[in-house]
């Protein structure tokens, strides 16, 4: 099974390497004569509606959101793990102050924060640049929500019966961290990454409206998804569903590769 | 199974409310701001004022005639400066209280109170001071400006009045219109009740409107609205979308009406203003006209009206959609496109295209940001086209959506942009409010906002013609100067005019008495004559 | 002796309470700042409206309370919030409060009922996954969940919409894959606890076992994935129903937040810090109880 799953993931991610030489056309190359054509020999997926290629498009787009995303999502996790550790010590207020903190990142309007950065930004930022601000921000954003689930294993383990056995032979701190805390975050990191990616592929799409993150003509998987918001398009053509499998796919195959091993019996 | 089809069907009588007899229901997009007909801000508003509020005169929008409303006849005398007002005898607001010309001076007062801020006021009020009004009579009304304000008796079609005294607290306001305001629950809906006391009948002396009541339900979603009109919840949409249009065409032949080209204009136009975030060499192309003839002609509109809008709309001529029949100056032919002069031009400007990439004298790679408003997908496909049809000559642009906020705070603020790509939704026929815009003092000015003076002569031109057309008394030697500041617009391309949409919108077969005009409200301007089948 | 532990559990109490105020006052001007420095915040979406004068939008524009000086401004909004008194909203011209008492019965019959949904599914799901102990299974729910991963809360939203389905449904999707993760590594970890293999092979009843060995222990945590159900139906709310015409709570941050309307969206920031502060704070306390 996680044979199939790795090999699943990497033809995904091969063949986005390769798109420029899988893809029939450019993603930017307008077939102004047939826009919203269906699938056929020459389309395999038909093309959007001012006439590009939907395949290649797909192809291309599979780059930026199947890189980024797990990045950003690797940021999150590892900040929230930075943070959420020092409200395991036992200093008075430390706890209290990260859980306050914590709670002010989940409340925050983040929005502005992004229109914000627009608003920095030039208006001829290179996509690239833009792209890699958005996702990293996207990152140092997004910390709040593993950190409380974090914050919670924490203290289990604190409380718990092994801890105590191990720190009355004398262990120190840092070995019972690195031998016994990690792996029992490992799982629950696990967990955590599976929902960040793709919330991270769909966000993108949705700060598309600000003007930031992956801009037209570049595809992404965001910016492909954004069309299921319209159920005349989707009916006109159901080969627009194509990204969403692809991504259904790829989410299905991350969730079989993270289930614990058998091990930890 | 058995059970869930019971559920399915508890939800579908939940959801079909208990029929209203002879209720019109529609979509408004928002929360109506004001009921209040002197401050209408937004669309919402002004769709439930035209509906309501009282008008003295009304321009007829099918045949574009002013015809009597609330007053039966009037008179402009001592060259324009005076306007009268004769009531008709017995109107009555819808509460039963008497409308009388102490109702309009009230309203008028407050209308040209320059404190009130009220917009509908600023159309009447004039530069030189405050008219003089005087209740002659309860029927007879006068107004006095100091000099003559063109098409004045027109103006008085966009100014509700309301009663003398305001609604008391949580109590919605009385009207003198066909319909009054019964009930509105903030973000679903806002239902209009038939006016027992207006004062119009048929010819078969029955009373109007024939609608017992109204139902505005407030919804944004376009897809939504367009379900359940197919789904028969809806008597008409007012605008149907370029998108939503072929759905309709296809499954509601007979209620998809399309009014041909719409009064609204499609386009962009280049930052020209000397702000610190535009580069000296960029400023340069874009105040050059042969740079932005150049972008015009490369463009290719009939693509826009193919792809963008599904045929539906018109490739623009000019500032003046071709749909203005007695503004538009026809001596004005279509935009041309034409890629090849469009490089001719650019080289006699001084621009070279090598490997691919267009370059000024200096070796700039011709590059810029296109924004518009985010959301708004023709918008989006029409700078993608742009985007296209410009890297054919070697230049390349990035396009960037942004929200409204973002956008109005950097055209009209910091002027912090290249080039933008927006529209303008036309309410009126009339170029006499578009003063704002074309004014190089304006503050709405698009291409170089509050300029001191004007930077170029056919600039100082435009401020002239403008002025005269917002001060002569005819409207023929208004239209004279209409046509040449068209012609100089059109000659110098400060805006890049792309196409003017049609008006697309649907009627369901049993709205009967529907007289569809594309001049707004296109459906709901002859309200009290629709009648339900 | 006996009212230590009490005092101990006051002062504990005392201590989270000032740390909710602290955070809800924090957040909320955090949250005014970001909005009051935000492009846009300043301009009049009229500006652009060429039927109003110059000197009408001047006179339109002073009529806005704005916040120029964010500092003043808040501690003015504080004051009289502490009073009940919201505000006036700037885009729909009524006081805040009058929104959020029309809104938040709406709003909260979702949230309600999608975060109960979310958690039994969630919980259905992972018991699923582990108890049976079978490869089709687990293959089974991680494609469950993968699958309403993958689809935008907006879209699956709408979808129920179009089907004339309860949204809440929708809600409790959005929830369930976000909460399944979690679950399923918690149930995992609890059932292979040794402790629990001992008493399953003594013939404990299963229903017994979970309660005993799974529910029981594993209260704190599962306290805390509720916590988070609870804010991330929160945060499902606005693009559901700013996309359904759900007039409710989240439809009106999202207008509010397109108009920047400050005194509306410094009040749904005291509101929505409080919620999420309060949720954290029980779940804290709970934890710290067992302790």
């Amino acid at each position: 099974m996680r044979f199939l799953a790795i090999a699943i993931l990497a033809a995904v991610m091969l063949a986005s390497l390769f798109a420029p030489r899988l893809a029939p056309y450019a993603y930017d190359a307008q077939f102004r004569e047939t826009p919203n054509a269906p699938a056929s020999r020459i389309f395999p997926m038909g093309t959007d509606d001012i006439g590009r290629d939907r395949f290649s498009r797909l192809l291309y787009g599979t780059r930026v959101s199947i890189l980024l995303a797990p990045a950003a999502a690797c940021v999150s996790i590892v900040l929230a793990l930075l943070i959420s550790v020092p409200a395991a010590s036992r200093v008075p207020g430390v706890g209290l102050a990260v859980s306050g903190l914590t709670t002010i990142c989940l409340s925050l309007p983040w929005l502005f924060l992004f229109i914000i950065l627009r608003a920095k930004l030039p208006l001829n930022t290179d996509p690239s640049t833009s792209v890699l601000l958005t996702f990293g921000l996207m990152g140092v954003a997004g910390w709040a929500w593993p950190a409380r689930v974090f914050a919670a294993a924490i203290r289990e383990i604190r409380q718990s019966g092994w801890l105590l056995q191990a720190q009355a032979a004398g262990i120190p701190p840092w070995r019972i961290a690195l031998l016994y805390g990690l792996p029992h975050l490992r799982s629950i990191a696990a967990a955590q990454f599976r929902v960040l990616v793709p919330a991270y592929i769909l966000s993108e799409a949705s700060l598309g409206l600000l003007g930031l993150g992956v801009s037209d003509p570049m595809p992404s998987w965001g910016n492909l998804l954004q069309d299921l918001q319209h159920p005349d398009i989707v009916r006109a053509n159901p080969w627009i569903l194509a990204p969403l499998a692809l991504l259904v796919i790829v989410m299905i195959c991350l969730e079989l590769l993270q289930s614990p091993p058998e091990a930890s019996l | 199974m058995k059970l869930r089809s019971f559920c399915l069907l508890a939800v579908m009588t939940a959801l079909a409310a208990p029929p209203v007899p002879r209720e019109l229901r529609f979509v408004i997009p928002g929360d109506p701001r004001s009921f209040d007909p002197l401050h209408i801000e937004e669309s919402e508003s002004e769709t439930v004022k035209y509906l309501t509020a009282g008008v003295l005169v009304r321009v007829n929008r099918a045949t574009d005639k002013l015809e009597p409303e609330l007053a039966e006849s009037w008179t402009l005398t001592d060259a324009g400066r005076t306007l009268t007002f004769h009531l008709r005898p017995g109107l009555r607001f819808s509460d039963g209280t008497s409308f009388t010309a102490a109702d309009v001076a009230r309203s008028l007062t407050r209308a040209l109170d320059p404190k009130e801020a009220s917009p509908a006021g600023d159309t009447i009020r004039s530069a030189e001071g405050i008219p003089e009004i005087r209740v002659v009579s309860p029927q007879v009304i006068t107004l006095r400006y100091k000099v003559p304000k063109p098409g004045l008796d027109r103006l008085f079609d966009g100014i509700g009045i309301g009663p003398s005294t305001p609604p008391a607290a949580g109590k919605l306001p009385a009207s003198a219109g066909p319909f009054f305001v019964a009930e509105y629950k903030r973000g679903e809906f806002v239902r209009l009740r038939r006016n027992p006391n207006y004062w119009k009948h048929d010819s078969a002396g029955h009373p109007l409107p024939y609608l017992d009541s109204i139902r505005l339900d407030i919804q944004q979603n376009r897809d939504i609205e367009m379900t359940r009109f197919l789904r028969g919840e809806l008597h008409l949409i007012n605008r149907v979308s370029p998108d939503s249009f072929a759905r309709l065409k296809e499954q509601r032949p007979t209620a998809a009406r399309n009014l041909g080209a719409s009064l609204d204009s499609e386009f962009l136009w280049f930052n020209q203003a000397p702000v610190r975030t535009l580069p000296d060499w960029k400023r340069a192309w874009f105040t050059s006209a042969a740079f932005r003839h150049a972008i015009s002609r490369a463009i290719h509109r009939q693509d826009i009206v193919r792809i963008v809008f599904g045929g539906n709309a018109h490739i623009a001529a000019g500032p003046i959609s071709t749909a203005n029949t007695f503004w538009f100056n026809k001596a004005l032919p279509p935009l041309p496109t034409d890629a090849a002069a469009s490089l001719k031009l650019l080289v006699s400007d001084g621009f070279t295209l090598t490997g691919g990439v267009l370059k000024d004298r200096a070796g700039h790679p011709v590059e810029f940001s296109l924004i518009t408003n985010s959301g708004n997908r023709p918008r989006e496909r029409m700078a993608q086209l742009v985007q296209s049809d410009l890297a054919k000559l070697g230049i390349k642009v990035n396009f960037v959506p942004l929200e409204f906020g973002s956008l109005i705070e950097r055209i009209g603020k910091t002027g912090d942009y290249e080039a933008a790509l927006l529209g303008f939704n036309n309410v009126e026929p009339d170029p006499l409010e578009e003063k704002n815009v074309w004014l190089s003092s304006g503050a709405q000015h698009p291409w170089w906002p509050s300029q001191k003076s004007p930077a170029t002569p056919w600039e100082a031109r435009i401020d002239e013609l403008e002025l005269r057309q917002a001060t002569e008394g005819s409207r023929e030697a208004r239209r004279k100067a209409m046509d040449e500041f068209q012609k100089i617009v059109v000659d110098q391309e400060p805006v890049i005019y792309l196409v003017n949409p049609d008006y697309l919108c649907a009627i369901a077969p049993s709205v009967k008495g529907s007289n569809p005009v594309p001049s707004p409200p296109p459906v709901l301007w002859n309200i009290e004559w629709l009648r339900l089948e | 002796m006996t009212l230590r532990p009490l005092a101990d559990a006051g002062r504990r109490v005392f201590r989270s309470l000032l740390n909710l105020v602290l955070v809800v006052l924090l957040g909320g001007f955090a949250a005014a700042a970001l909005v009051r420095y935000s492009p846009g915040f300043d301009v009049d979406e009229n500006s652009w409206n060429p039927r109003i004068s110059a000197d009408t939008l001047a006179a339109l524009h002073a009529r806005h309370e704005q916040a120029n000086q964010l500092l003043p401004f808040y501690l003015h909004y504080l004051r009289a919030a502490a009073q009940g008194d919201f505000g006036q909203s700037d885009s729909y011209r009524v006081p805040v409060s009058e929104l959020l008492h029309d809104r938040a019965p709406v709003s909260a019959k979702l949230i309600g009922w999608g975060v109960a949904g979310g958690l039994s599914f969630g919980l259905a799901l992972a018991w699923l996954s582990v108890w049976p102990r079978r490869a089709v299974l687990s293959i089974a729910t991680a494609s469950v969940s993968g699958l309403l991963l993958a689809i935008p809360s907006a879209v699956l939203a709408l979808a129920f919409f179009f089907a004339e389905a309860p949204l809440s449904i929708a809600v409790a999707l959005t929830i369930l894959p976000r909460v399944f993760g979690t679950l399923r590594a918690l149930l995992e970890e609890l059932y292979s606890s040794s402790a629990l293999l001992a008493a399953r092979a003594r013939g404990i009843p299963p229903w017994v076992l979970g309660i005993r060995y799974v529910l029981r222990p594993a209260a704190p945590q599962l306290m805390a994935v509720a916590g988070v159900a609870f804010v991330l139906a929160f945060g499902s709310i606005i693009p559901i129903e700013a996309l359904c015409d759900v007039p409710g709570i989240g439809q009106l941050a999202w207008k509010a937040a397109l108009s920047r309307d400050l005194p509306l969206l410094s009040g749904l920031a005291l509101i929505i810090t409080f919620v999420v502060a309060f949720v954290q704070m029980t779940g804290d306390l709970l934890a710290g109880e067992r302790n």
